[in-house]
């Protein structure tokens, strides 16, 4: 019997949800699962995205609320993958759902639940630049709008302390605590891996003073100070010292060398760094210290241009990975290496270390999980031999998005929709 | 006395907002439980663009003491360039509000995105400030104005 | 059936109910004198989103026999569907409800209570007032055909006609030279990584004339299209002496015609055209793919070639993506002919975006190659002068010169954005509609972008394009399913109307046509989005916003007056 007609989406980032409406809408049952308690994916992360700098909650809002409320897409948040036997038509995969403690059903979003509880924890979400409850929601605008508990941290759940605060403060009932963990089968024809990336945190962040010197930060961690929804409401305020900083340096590449290859995104969300910085800040000076601009889009090479001719001074590094960040009297200093024309060093108030996007870390254990190969550089490899595929080394099992490689938005959505043709020609 | 009159004045203002960015913002302030003075009623619209001339002026010549219009920020409009055109009414309706002797700083355009509930909170504040400083609108006391 | 209008007041738990006195609402709205002679239902519901809620909202609409709904909870953004799929169980128009927003806007962010409840009242009473000049509002089907036209016939144009007719769909394949092919054909090897069979655009094309699908027209171009998604009457007419033109209807039509090299006049600087020996690295293909090896005019081989990436960049404005790696394939060419070709590489940034793109640089920057970072760079014949970056100043003397010109939108791109109406992106490739949501989309639906015409790229995003716009058709344009298009829409009212066609300038979607025979515009409501921009820019007032025309607006504005 063949269950072409049921597609599993490993990963609720843009690609993850753009594909399972795509499916939805021709009748494909989708199930979307997800390890989060939210959707959404990195994107959501951004104030605003790179080229038109449109608002992302603004641009993403429509789609969760269109996934959530889509009859055809099941929803599986909290979850992951476990098993998959079987082949193309006919696949058996067996999910983990951890349990969330509070109903989907009955939640309202009321956010009652959140000031009572008396834990204290960092956020991930956040880049542990802010703090949640044990009982959260990672951000403001968060969909599903309805918390999850940390049974780790909670008082009660980890047998700590009795506590009923969060339980208290609902007048919905939504609070669950003998909501377990559940495993869950489903048959699907099909699957689409969109399982995005991580940011590089390898051993160059540390040489970089990253960690050690406060003002040191990383991509993801600005993109989380500059948001409005995020744990300074959007203020570039620095961790010591100064509160607001007068010169910043954006280092390009970080990680290139190191993992052999380029990103493709870092040079465009630097430019957007150094857009945010001046927006915010416009006495402020910025440096962009880079060793090859990489603007492969149609629409990028503009606000290069832009940010070249009146925002940010431009420094030529011969080699990425090569600047040496040390703490100076309370400021930072990037020691450059010796060009005719270039500085020696420049003293800023803070750094941003751009960093190259790597796989996902649950990608090892989900190749093996689904059998499928890697490439050299970890990412799901596409089947060799064949152009313009996302097709796996597995039929059947398909590969979208920054999970496939790093990639912009717009590349993501077009392979997540070439994935969604790739499973009409397979299934029908 | 004319100082309890000031005081006496509650204004009424009228908020035009666009249904994908000021007015989800304003769902998000009211979520995230900010206090706004409750002076401004919305009035949800698709898109900014569906603002007519007519109908500002209608709103003012009925009593509106106050008129907020709010999109989405340039290049975000939903609908591709909707709010470039309510950009261009807007500067026309206040070349018009000057002819009409009417103050224009009782018109207000303010370009809002979905994530901004603080900004949101801020403008409406700050605008149904500026319209107690202004006073009610002079339609009000003398039709004739 | 005599006006009966249901007003439902959602407690929404403690939400609602403790910052606003519903009784009181009840009580003020029930008694008001507007009201005297209009028969009113008001009731208070502890959840109405919940199961039982809904059930109990349908039972009520049915049993009184309600003509209009007004519903008093969340944001409209939150279950204004719900609501709206309740009236559809039941024969209550879903046009003549509106959803009052009381929490986050109300109860939520005014705590006094008492001024929250003023509010509360407020926006109801507006509501009723307004749905009492709402109007049924009833979706229209329409039928489609599912059937599609492909303007290109390159390796992008034909991997969406193969693709598309193997799910059954007819194909009409549209081509102006005299065979399919396109750009590909010129190439010896394909990136990446020329692991791929040469002959992939030869089998392409063996594929598309033996699919029964598929109807390819050489030597010709669109002359017409006329319509919307679903249903465009096109016209294809040949380009030959015999003009025969074929017309027939498709429901999408995929623009998918590609690109060309910037032109050769703007390549004088780099003395192409005055030197035999400066080349484009297309022509160094199609020299590859004829004789099997690079060699001068003379027909000797070079001993020496300089590379010349970037050129017109900046002249265009953007990057042309692919070059850097192609440039890296010819040096492959070049090193495969001759260990000791002396190969300089002159380039101002490596767009190198791909995961395996740096490892092929570093391959080949192994193969003895001289990659010379530039700041500038001029050639007089075969002499090359440039500026490193770290401002040295230096000359090179070379047998050969191979450009990486700008990738430009194909011949005929304007012409064809005008004919359809669809926008253009500053660079002059066709505008997508979004770049991260609907980045294959144009902003008039049912016609998608693909390939090389949407913008500079390589030969496997030209397929994934194409895969993609596959997926979008099969997805959006199933054969026997109607589309409903959007219900909100602007209509013109005909006596009203001057025909300034002020209102067809500024739609973005190209909904508005004007009619000469009766010199009024007309809105295709299958087109139209509802956004109201036609109406705010009508001299005459003559357009009408289904569902948020201007009485309706005046009912809340003159309650939030009053």
């Amino acid at each position: 019997m063949s269950n072409s007609n049921n597609v599993l989406i490993i990963g609720a980032g843009i690609a993850g949800m753009q594909a399972s409406l795509m499916l939805a809408k021709a009748g494909k049952k989708v199930v979307l699962v997800e390890k989060l308690p939210i959707i959404g994916g990195n994107t959501i992360k951004n104030e605003e995205s790179f080229p038109n700098l449109e608002c992302s909650t603004c641009m993403v809002a429509p789609v969760q609320q269109d996934v959530l409320q889509n009859d055809n897409i099941e929803v599986m948040t909290l979850s992951e993958v476990k098993a998959v036997n079987g082949q193309v038509g006919n696949f058996t995969v067996t999910i983990n759902k951890k349990a969330r403690y509070v109903s989907l059903t009955e939640c309202i979003g009321c956010g009652a639940c959140y000031e009572p509880c008396p834990v204290s924890l960092q956020n991930e979400w956040e880049e542990n630049l802010g703090k949640k409850k044990a009982i959260y929601v990672p951000c403001d605008g968060s969909l599903p709008n309805v918390p999850a508990i940390n049974s780790g941290h909670c008082l009660r759940l980890s047998g700590k302390k009795s506590c009923n605060a969060c339980a208290e403060a609902c007048m919905f009932g939504a609070i669950n605590f003998s909501d377990k963990d559940e495993q869950v089968k489903i048959e699907v024809g099909a699957i689409i891996i969109a399982t995005g990336f991580d940011l590089y945190g390898g051993k160059l962040l540390s040489a970089f003073g990253y960690g050690t010197l406060p003002n040191v930060y990383t991509s993801m961690e600005f993109e989380r100070l500059y948001a409005s929804n995020g744990p300074t409401s959007g203020e570039l305020l620095l961790r010591k010292g100064k509160k607001l900083p007068d010169s910043v340096a954006i280092v390009h590449c970080i990680g290139r060398k190191e993992l052999g290859y380029c990103s493709g995104v870092c040079c465009m969300y630097s430019f957007k760094y150094a857009h945010f910085i001046k927006d915010k800040l416009p006495e402020a000076t910025v440096y962009n210290i880079y060793s090859d601009i990489c603007v492969p889009n149609k629409s990028y090479q503009s606000f290069y241009n832009k940010i070249k001719d009146s925002n940010s001074t431009f420094i030529f590094q011969s080699a990425p990975d090569i600047v040496q960040i040390a703490g100076n009297n309370g400021k930072l200093q990037v020691k450059l290496t010796a060009g005719k024309g270039s500085k020696n060093s420049l003293n800023v108030d803070m750094v941003i270390l751009s960093c190259a996007l790597v796989p996902a870390k649950t990608s090892k254990e989900l190749a093996d999980i689904l059998g499928i190969e890697r490439d050299r550089k970890g990412f799901f490899q596409t089947r060799k031999g064949y152009i313009g595929t996302v097709q796996t080394s597995v039929d059947g099992i398909f590969t979208v998005g920054c999970a496939e490689g790093p990639k912009d938005i717009e590349d993501s959505v077009i392979q997540a929709e070439s994935a969604v043709g790739e499973v009409f020609s397979l299934l029908g | 006395m004319e100082s309890n009159g000031k005081e006496k004045f509650t204004p009424k203002i009228v908020g035009y907002l666009c249904n994908w960015c000021t007015y989800a913002a304003a769902d998000l302030a009211g979520s995230s439980k900010l206090e706004i003075a409750p002076n401004l009623t919305v009035i949800r619209v698709m898109c900014s663009s569906r603002i007519d001339f007519n109908l500002v002026l209608t709103t003012f010549f009925n009593g509106a003491d106050g008129i907020l219009i709010g999109g989405c920020h340039p290049g975000d409009c939903h609908y591709d360039k909707g709010n470039y055109y309510t950009r261009r009414r807007y500067a026309m309706l206040k070349s018009v509000f000057k002819t009409l002797k009417i103050d224009p700083e009782r018109l207000q355009l303010a370009w809002i995105s979905a994530s901004e509930g603080n900004r949101y909170a801020d403008v409406v504040n700050s605008f149904t400030e500026k319209i107690k400083k202004l006073g009610p609108n002079p339609l009000n006391e003398n039709p004739y104005y | 059936m005599s006006t009966k209008i249901g007003i439902y007041i959602c407690e929404c738990g403690p939400n609602i109910a403790d910052n606003i006195n519903i009784d009181e609402v009840i009580e003020r709205i029930s008694s008001s004198e507007d009201y005297k002679n209009k028969q009113l239902i008001i009731k208070p519901y502890k959840l109405l989103c919940s199961n039982e809620g809904k059930e109990y909202l349908e039972k009520e609409i049915k049993d009184n026999e309600l003509t209009h709904l007004v519903i008093a909870a969340c944001s409209p953004r939150d279950h204004e569907i719900t609501f709206i799929n309740i009236c559809k169980k039941t024969k209550l128009n879903p046009y003549l409800y509106k959803m009052v927003n009381i929490r986050e806007q109300c109860a939520w962010m005014i705590p006094d209570k008492k001024k929250a409840t003023e509010k509360a009242i407020s926006y109801i009473k507006a509501a009723i007032n307004r749905v009492l000049h709402q109007s049924v509002l009833i979706e229209k089907q329409l039928d489609s055909n599912p059937n599609v036209l492909v303007i290109g016939g390159g390796i992008t144009g034909m991997e969406t006609a193969l693709s598309l007719a193997s799910k059954q769909r007819r194909v009409y394949l549209v081509e102006k030279n005299s065979i399919l092919g396109g750009n590909a054909q010129s190439f010896k090897n394909l990136l990446p990584r020329q692991e791929n069979n040469t002959d992939l655009v030869a089998k392409k094309i063996t594929a598309i004339q033996e699919n029964e699908n598929i109807e390819v027209f050489t030597d010709s171009k669109l002359e017409n299209a006329v319509g919307f998604f679903g249903n465009f009457e096109v016209t294809v007419k040949s380009t030959k002496k015999d003009q025969t033109a074929n017309e027939f209807v498709v429901g999408a039509i995929v623009l998918a015609t590609g690109f060309a090299l910037m032109p050769t006049e703007k390549l004088k600087k780099h003395a192409y055209g005055k030197d035999d020996n400066v080349y484009t690295a297309l022509e160094i293909e199609q020299m590859m793919k004829a004789k099997g090896k690079i060699v001068l005019k003379s027909g000797k081989e070079p001993k020496s070639v300089g590379l010349i990436h970037c050129v017109g960049r900046e002249d265009r404005g953007y990057c042309s993506r692919i070059c850097c790696n192609y440039m890296l394939k010819i040096i492959s060419y070049l090193k495969d002919q001759s260990d000791t070709i002396l190969i300089k590489d002159f380039y101002k940034d490596l767009c190198l975006p791909h995961k395996y793109d740096q490892e092929y640089f570093d391959t080949m920057a192994k193969k003895k190659v001289d990659f010379i970072r530039i700041s500038d760079i001029t050639t007089k014949k075969t002499h090359i002068t440039y500026t490193e970056v770290n401002g040295s100043k230096k000359e090179a003397d070379l047998d050969m010169i191979i450009l990486a010109p700008a990738m430009v939108p194909a011949e005929g791109t304007e012409e064809l954005a005008e004919l359809l109406n669809v926008p253009l992106h500053p660079t002059k490739f066709f505008q997508e509609a979004h770049s991260q949501l609907n980045p294959i989309g144009t902003s008039l639906e049912g016609i998608y972008i693909a390939g090389g015409c949407h913008g500079p790229q390589g030969i496997s995003e030209s397929v994934l394009q194409a895969k993609a716009v596959q997926g979008k058709i099969v997805t959006q344009l199933i054969p026997g399913e109607k589309i409903i298009p959007e219900v909100k829409v602007s209509e013109i009212i005909p006596d009203f109307c001057m025909g300034c066609q002020t209102c067809r300038e500024v739609c973005c979607y190209g909904a508005i046509t004007f009619d000469p025979e009766r010199g009024i515009c007309v809105v295709n409501e299958a087109i139209c989005r509802g956004c109201g921009n036609c109406v705010g820019s009508c001299p005459s007032g003559a357009i009408r916003a289904k569902h948020f025309t201007t009485i309706q607006i005046h009912q809340e504005m003159k309650e939030a007056i009053s």
